[in-house]
């Protein structure tokens, strides 16, 4: 590939998802739903067992595991509707006259990634303050969330390529999602878990694991976006 | 050689059934500089076969080829080179027309300068007030127009209209007719209608015979010489 086609597929790529974005914030409806379930999934974890309920040495893995628990839950109430709202408003005809399923697919996932890391910016806050989190190793963190959020983005928006056209496609993407997804989410809870200790070695093995997740479901999503996206 | 006039659309065998109906079997034309008339009762298959034709569809059977100076396209330059505008077709509702225009033009790997958008969508009839209002609030003709501007919009040689003088009045009834006529000069045009006035003067035309009847034959596309 050329340098000046690399600059047009990334324009291309950019396109797309700075359509998405425009039309979100118009419309706010993604963006309203998936940062009310953060923010009501937060007080209710707070509320119910809140920085003092359990002991300082429990605290790490639950809040670990509540924190990619809440993170994934919003974002399956934003990201699977990347390619479902072009099919239900009928633009996902005009959308396929004009460019690839591949390049849709990248900037759709590039428009739901930019979601993910909005609802991180909601979420890590309210963790630390509402929960007490202590991170010993912010940056690692940020590298767990940055990698996992990531593939969790590529890997929703080519499900949701894949689903927008059957009939229980809700019921479909959960079904989907849900072995594609266990091994990402479980990696990225221990590399949350060890980021909160301050063991930056001990991430470091599942920062690989994220992070070789994200290259393999990038090539596939790339790869099969065609196939789900055109008839 | 004009490289505009010289690509042709052909269709070889065309067959196409959903849930096992067939809709129609066997149509094969060759579409090239012109008009090419789509005719055929209501179920007979007519938007099908032109979403097939503009790469939208895929067929049950046969093939679609697009070619420019005996060189079969493919990827964009396949899918640009056909423009295509029908009922189905749906833009963005919450952007303005000018905004949908300059999406698909920069979606494409196009330049987007305001004016040649502004310019295309008046070349549809759309004022430059209408332009900056969100599709939503379109009327059904400012819609239709705004059709016809995203089937233009690369400035392909073959364009495909479906139904095109669908919820039009008489000022936009003469735009299509402009946009075909300019279309037929410097291409091809493949139209569908169910008013045999639209395409009265079509240098071709295809009647498909319409849905089978329980325990008959599926329709066929005929291609009068």
């Amino acid at each position: 590939m050329s340098a000046t086609s690399a600059t047009s597929t990334a324009a291309r790529i950019w396109a797309v998802c700075a359509k998405d974005a425009t039309e979100e914030l118009r419309n706010r409806v993604a963006t309203l739903a998936v940062l009310f379930f953060a923010a009501t999934a937060l007080a209710l974890t707070s509320y119910a067992i809140g920085p003092f309920g359990l002991a300082p040495e429990d605290r790490p893995p639950l809040q670990a595991a509540l924190f990619w628990i809440i993170l994934f839950f919003a974002a399956a109430t934003g990201l699977p509707r990347a390619f479902v709202r072009e099919e239900e408003t009928g633009t996902a005809l005009a959308l396929r006259k004009t460019l690839p399923g591949a390049l849709v697919l990248a900037g759709k996932a590039l428009y739901n990634f930019g979601l993910f890391l909005a609802i991180a910016a909601v979420v890590i806050p309210g963790f630390l303050l509402l929960l007490d989190w202590r991170v010993a190793a912010p940056v690692t963190l940020a590298a767990v969330v940055v990698s996992g959020g990531f593939g969790l983005s590529v890997v929703s928006t080519f499900l949701s390529a894949l689903t927008a056209r059957a009939g229980q496609r809700n019921v479909l993407f959960v079904l989907v999602a849900f072995p594609l997804v266990l091994p990402l989410l479980l990696t990225a809870i221990s590399g949350t878990l060890a980021a909160t200790r301050g063991g930056a070695s001990d991430a470091w093995t599942p920062l690989r694991v994220l992070i070789a997740y994200d290259g393999v479901a990038s090539c596939a999503a790339y790869l099969l976006a065609e196939a789900a996206w055109e008839d | 050689m004009d490289t505009v006039r010289s690509t042709t659309l052909s269709a070889e065998q065309l067959a196409k059934s959903f849930s096992g109906t067939p809709i129609f079997v066997g149509v094969s034309f060759e579409a090239g500089a012109g008009l090419l008339a789509v005719a055929g009762p209501n179920g007979s298959g007519k938007t099908t076969l032109l979403k097939i034709l503009a790469g939208l569809l895929s067929p049950s059977e046969g093939r679609v080829r697009v070619e420019r100076e005996g060189r079969v396209l493919s990827g964009d330059e396949r899918r640009l080179a056909v423009g295509w505008a029908g009922p189905d077709l749906e833009l963005y509702g919450d952007l303005t027309g000018e905004e949908n225009l300059r999406f698909f033009r920069k979606a494409a790997g196009f330049p987007a300068e305001t004016g040649d958008i502004r310019a295309r969508l008046e070349g549809v009839g759309l004022s430059p007030a209408a332009v900056t209002r969100p599709v939503d609030a379109y009327s059904t003709g400012m819609r239709q127009r705004l059709r016809l501007a995203f089937a233009r919009l690369f400035d392909p040689p073959l364009l495909i209209l479906d139904e095109p003088y669908s919820g039009l009045d008489t000022s936009g009834r003469e735009i299509v007719r402009r946009v075909v006529a300019d279309a037929r000069a410097r291409g091809g045009v493949i139209l569908a209608s169910n008013d045999e006035r639209d395409f009265a003067d079509a240098e071709r035309r295809i009647d498909l015979v319409g849905a089978p009847l329980a325990g008959g034959r599926p329709a066929e596309g005929r291609t009068p010489a």
